[in-house]
């Protein structure tokens, strides 16, 4: 199973992963061959992380995919339980759903990606109410528009906010920029160029 | 004579917008809600929040995993140990780190120490909202203080604890620990029982909290509500049973549950909560071993492999969890933190619209927010 997107990688190349380290198979099984099953034709990306299942899906197929999950019988997500973004920078920009199924004890983490240029996102305010505040905060942190949602106004950000989202990498976190991923605190902070 | 009644169908009526600003005595914080009311009766709720955002989430991905542990402290500022062991096992599993039978422990006692001092800081707040001012302070706070002065005694500070480092504590606890602990359990006991009996069957308690506010199981759920308030709504949903973390499974509790999902079921989930946290403290007590609180091939600087992982814990407002991506470097990548709170109080709307205003007042004190928790 193959994600619709270019090949763009999910984590950074080259470094040992913890599936890597801890030997874990390819293909996860269990949760993912419920979604093979909930939603035929789908293209998808599984993998087994420490805890959770984590389902990679494109843009186009997220909204289908969610609906699947909240109402299929097999997999009943019935509780979003955080939804939130992450800055790949080059990578686009990532949304990370975590779901929990109340009836069947099982959790899964489901990921879509949209690029920087065009940072829209359809809305999972359909399928949970709870995704509306979540979904207002990562708009603030990230810049990730919902499609779809009835009120998105910034939410923990004053409401005539301007300039680069809080939680993007281009958005230093103060006049020094400060590498992100390598050494301690203190021993790596660069002034910008 | 006219009277009023006549002349009714000529009275223009408007829906006022009143304002609970960010500076008010009952909203628990600096939050901010608009109400929308016709005479009493509340007809729109739009919260406000974001007045406490520090940004900690951008601070943690330039703090590495020991420092980032007082950030969690500072979000949840009433429940900090709870919040820390959620970020500490997120730490942890990243790097693949055991950690040693004693610190297990410890940490469960603490982190349940720290439900008591939080549910005794619901009661007297709540107490105090309902309208009993002062007396549930003061029952509540002279048992919370005798824990705080335990907890300071073992983590050198009455709330920001900062005691649980990735791989174990900070340092071990003073020699005479488990005596004072079983002391201070037996005054917490009888704290419990002193505000059962102020607070339960008090007839004007009853009558401001009974059937205010409900919010049905299934709703609560869609919202992402979860803690003492979707217990007492029926749904028997405790990440310490259903998705058991660090040692919980090694002991034996009940998970109270409500009936109707109104105020005063929320009250009463969270006071016999207390006597269930009391008895993990017990068994913990008796179970403690003696050995080393951090493992002996300790890295002294944590730098987890590539991965991510979502760790929840029950903090005593709901699922606390933290989300942390790691790219191979000391200092995280993303890290998220799901704050109850945030999801319990977006619920606010549907549980206040109909009544008056002074039981939103009620209503937004059961839910017990941290306003630094809601914005970090």
């Amino acid at each position: 199973m193959t994600s619709e997107q270019t090949a763009t990688p999910f984590f950074v190349p080259n470094m040992p992963s913890i599936a890597e380290r801890e030997g874990l198979a390819e293909w996860p099984g269990g949760v993912a061959d419920l979604f093979l099953k909930a939603v035929p034709g789908l293209q998808f990306e599984a993998k087994q992380a420490l805890i959770d299942v984590v389902i990679s899906v494109s843009r186009g197929d997220i909204l289908r995919v969610l609906k699947a999950a909240k109402t299929h019988a097999e997999l009943q997500f019935d509780y979003l339980r955080s939804l939130t973004g992450v800055d790949w920078e080059d990578g686009g920009r990532e949304v990370v759903y975590h779901l929990y199924s109340n009836s069947k004890k099982h959790n899964v983490t489901i990921k879509a990606r949209c690029s920087n240029d065009d940072p829209h996102m359809p809305s999972a305010i359909e399928v949970w109410r709870g995704a509306d505040w979540h979904e207002r905060e990562t708009f603030d942190m990230f810049g990730i528009v919902f499609d779809g949602h009835p009120n998105l106004v910034p939410i923990l950000l004053p409401d005539d906010f301007e300039g680069i989202h809080p939680l993007l990498k281009s958005r230093p976190l103060a006049a020094i920029e400060v590498k992100q991923g390598a050494g301690s605190a203190g021993d790596d902070a660069e002034a910008n160029e | 004579m006219t009277t009023l009644i006549e002349r009714e169908p000529e009275f223009e009526t408007i829906d006022l917008d009143i304002n609970m600003g960010p500076q008010h005595p009952s909203t628990h914080g600096v939050f901010r809600m608009v109400l929308t009311v016709d005479g009493e009766r509340v007809m729109d709720v739009v919260p406000h929040i974001g007045y406490m955002h520090r940004g900690a989430e951008k601070l943690c991905e330039n703090m590495d995993y020991r420092q980032g542990v007082g950030y969690m402290d500072r979000t949840e500022y009433l429940g900090e140990l709870n919040a820390e062991l959620a970020y500490v096992i997120a730490a942890e599993k990243l790097g693949g780190l055991e950690v040693p039978e004693r610190a297990e422990y410890m940490r469960v006692i603490g982190a349940e120490l720290n439900r008591l001092a939080s549910h005794f800081m619901f009661m007297g707040a709540f107490g105090a909202d309902v309208g009993y001012f002062g007396t549930s302070f003061t029952y509540a706070f002279r048992e919370r203080e005798n824990i705080q002065d335990l907890l300071e005694e073992v983590c050198g500070d009455r709330i920001m604890f900062n005691y649980f480092h990735p791989g174990g504590l900070a340092w071990d606890t003073p020699p005479n620990f488990p005596e004072r602990c079983r002391w201070v359990l037996k005054q917490v006991r009888q704290g419990i029982k002193d505000l059962d009996g102020l607070m339960t069957h008090n007839e004007i308690f009853i009558a401001r909290c009974r059937g205010i506010g409900a919010i049905a199981k299934q709703e609560a759920i869609d919202w992402g509500v979860t803690g003492p308030t979707l217990r007492a709504s029926g749904h028997a949903f405790d990440i310490r049973k259903e998705e058991p973390y660090s040692i919980y499974d090694r002991f034996q509790f009940d998970i109270p549950t409500g009936q109707y999902g109104d105020v005063y079921d929320r009250y009463l989930v969270r006071l016999e909560e207390m006597r269930q946290s009391v008895r993990i403290i017990e068994q913990a007590l008796d179970q403690l071993p003696e050995g080393p609180i951090k493992p002996e091939k300790m890295p002294r600087i944590l730098r987890p492999p590539t991965g991510e992982i979502y760790v929840r814990t029950e903090s005593p407002r709901g699922e606390y969890g933290v989300y942390a991506i790691s790219t191979g470097g000391a200092k995280p990548y993303r890290l998220k933190v799901r704050s109850p709170c945030f999801s319990n109080l977006s619920a606010l709307k549907s549980m206040t619209v109909g009544s008056y205003i002074a039981d939103a007042v009620i209503i937004l004190g059961s839910i017990d927010i941290v306003l630094c928790e809601v914005d970090r």
